[in-house]
């Protein structure tokens, strides 16, 4: 289940006009790759899959979860990639545009779902101590229970529980700079926001994290 | 010593590997101070704890079922050009050799059309006897076939009528075909609401 291969990026092997084997196109730098499967060759979209398959569901898993969820993330966001190659300019690495469409995606799950909920907090309406009681959604430490054994098992270390109390915005910054390895200018280009921002939001996080982890060596 | 402890930014920094002249001072300030170095500590705990996540594997048919829902379209130009690659030899010698024998085949066309241009009125003569031959060919074939399915009175007659009657023949064999046709329809359709 787990892995920490890392897309491949190397030099070009064949010149573009031809299709290369499925071993030099694992050889090609994204944007030969991208070039081909403009051209319609489905072994190039598939090798688009197959590089950023893993860290594109980690990262949404990471966001939304729940594995199930993270799957349809995972599928939508190729869906959209691959729908779209046409607008991706090259001038930006493709793996930041890839990794933008796959947090919106996330994030925008998460706003629909926070839409959704019902509040835990008791019914707006209530209007004594008793009705709010009432009205209250009961959160205890068994909701974790509603994860499947499998994500507990995979999510429960407690790095990955501090990560999932981040506010969405700081765990994906997070997740980007330090699962991904990528730079603060690239987080800030992938996510659309000013570099001073990533900064703070990273800081922010490092300390939440911090914080949370200091409970767990007492 | 510096006695100005380091800021959170500056921690930052350190634990983010940076270099620069700046960083510099940090380092000999965190070698010095126990309290820095202790906060230094902690913030590359969590870094080092980050850095260990493993990647997730997602569903092995994932590939299948997101190329199930993506159109994969084929340029034009690029279909023109595959169609051309496809039938070029693989290797380079091959190709050496197609390359050989398509020139020299180009060349006896060209010859060829460069002879034929230079004797005009032999290419217009052999052409005309070409074209009556065809002709009479195709006459011969519709005089035979019209014979076997009419019979040699019919024949005579539409010959003897001349293009009015073959018109007036056609005519009435394609009025026949459409309302047959439509006909058909109309009965099936009728059939059809019946059931």
């Amino acid at each position: 289940m787990l892995s920490r291969a890392a897309p491949r990026a190397g030099p070009r092997a064949t010149p573009l006009g031809q299709m290369p084997h499925a071993l030099d196109l694992a050889n090609l730098p994204d944007a030969d790759v991208v070039a081909l499967a403009l051209e319609g060759r489905e072994a190039a979209h598939r090798e688009l899959i197959r590089r950023y398959e893993r860290p594109v569901f980690s990262l949404v898993f990471r966001m939304v979860r729940d594995r199930e969820l993270a799957e349809d993330l995972t599928q939508d966001t190729f869906i959209k990639v691959l729908s779209h190659l046409d607008r991706y300019r090259s001038e930006f690495k493709f793996s930041s545009w890839l990794f933008k469409i796959a947090n919106n995606v996330a994030i925008d799950h998460l706003r629909r779902r926070q839409l959704d909920t019902v509040s835990m907090d008791g019914s707006p309406h209530a209007t004594t101590p008793d009705a709010v009681m009432a009205s209250a959604i009961e959160l205890s430490d068994s909701s974790e229970s509603a994860l499947d054994e499998m994500e507990a098992k995979e999510l429960g270390s407690a790095i990955e529980q501090a990560i999932a109390k981040l506010r969405p915005e700081y765990r994906s910054c997070i997740l980007l700079r330090h699962v991904e390895g990528r730079s603060y200018e690239e987080i800030a280009t992938t996510l659309d926001l000013p570099l001073g921002t990533v900064k703070t939001y990273i800081h922010r996080a490092r300390h939440e994290l911090r914080r949370a982890l200091e409970h767990t060596r007492e | 010593m510096n006695h100005r402890h380091l800021l959170p930014n500056e921690i930052d920094l350190l634990v983010d590997g940076e270099a620069g002249f700046g960083v510099a001072p940090l380092r000999a300030h965190v070698a010095e101070c126990d309290e820095c170095r202790a906060r230094l500590d902690d913030a590359r705990v969590v870094v080092d704890a980050l850095e260990a996540l493993p990647h997730f594997a997602p569903d092995s048919r994932l590939a299948d079922r997101v190329m199930a829902q993506v159109p994969v379209f084929v340029p034009a130009h690029v279909a023109a050009r595959d169609s051309v690659m496809r039938w070029l030899p693989q290797s380079a010698p091959a190709r050496a050799a197609a390359a050989v024998v398509g020139t020299s085949i180009a060349g006896l066309l060209t010859v060829a059309m460069i002879w034929l241009a230079s004797r005009g009125d032999a290419a217009i003569f052999a052409t005309s006897l070409f074209a009556d031959r065809v002709q009479s060919l195709v006459i011969g074939t519709a005089r035979d076939l019209a014979l076997s399915l009419l019979g040699e009175s019919a024949v005579a007659a539409i010959q003897a009528s001349g293009m009015l009657g073959v018109t007036l023949l056609v005519l009435g064999f394609l009025g026949t075909a459409v309302g047959t046709i439509l006909a058909l329809r109309r009965l099936a359709t009728a059939s059809s609401r019946r059931a």
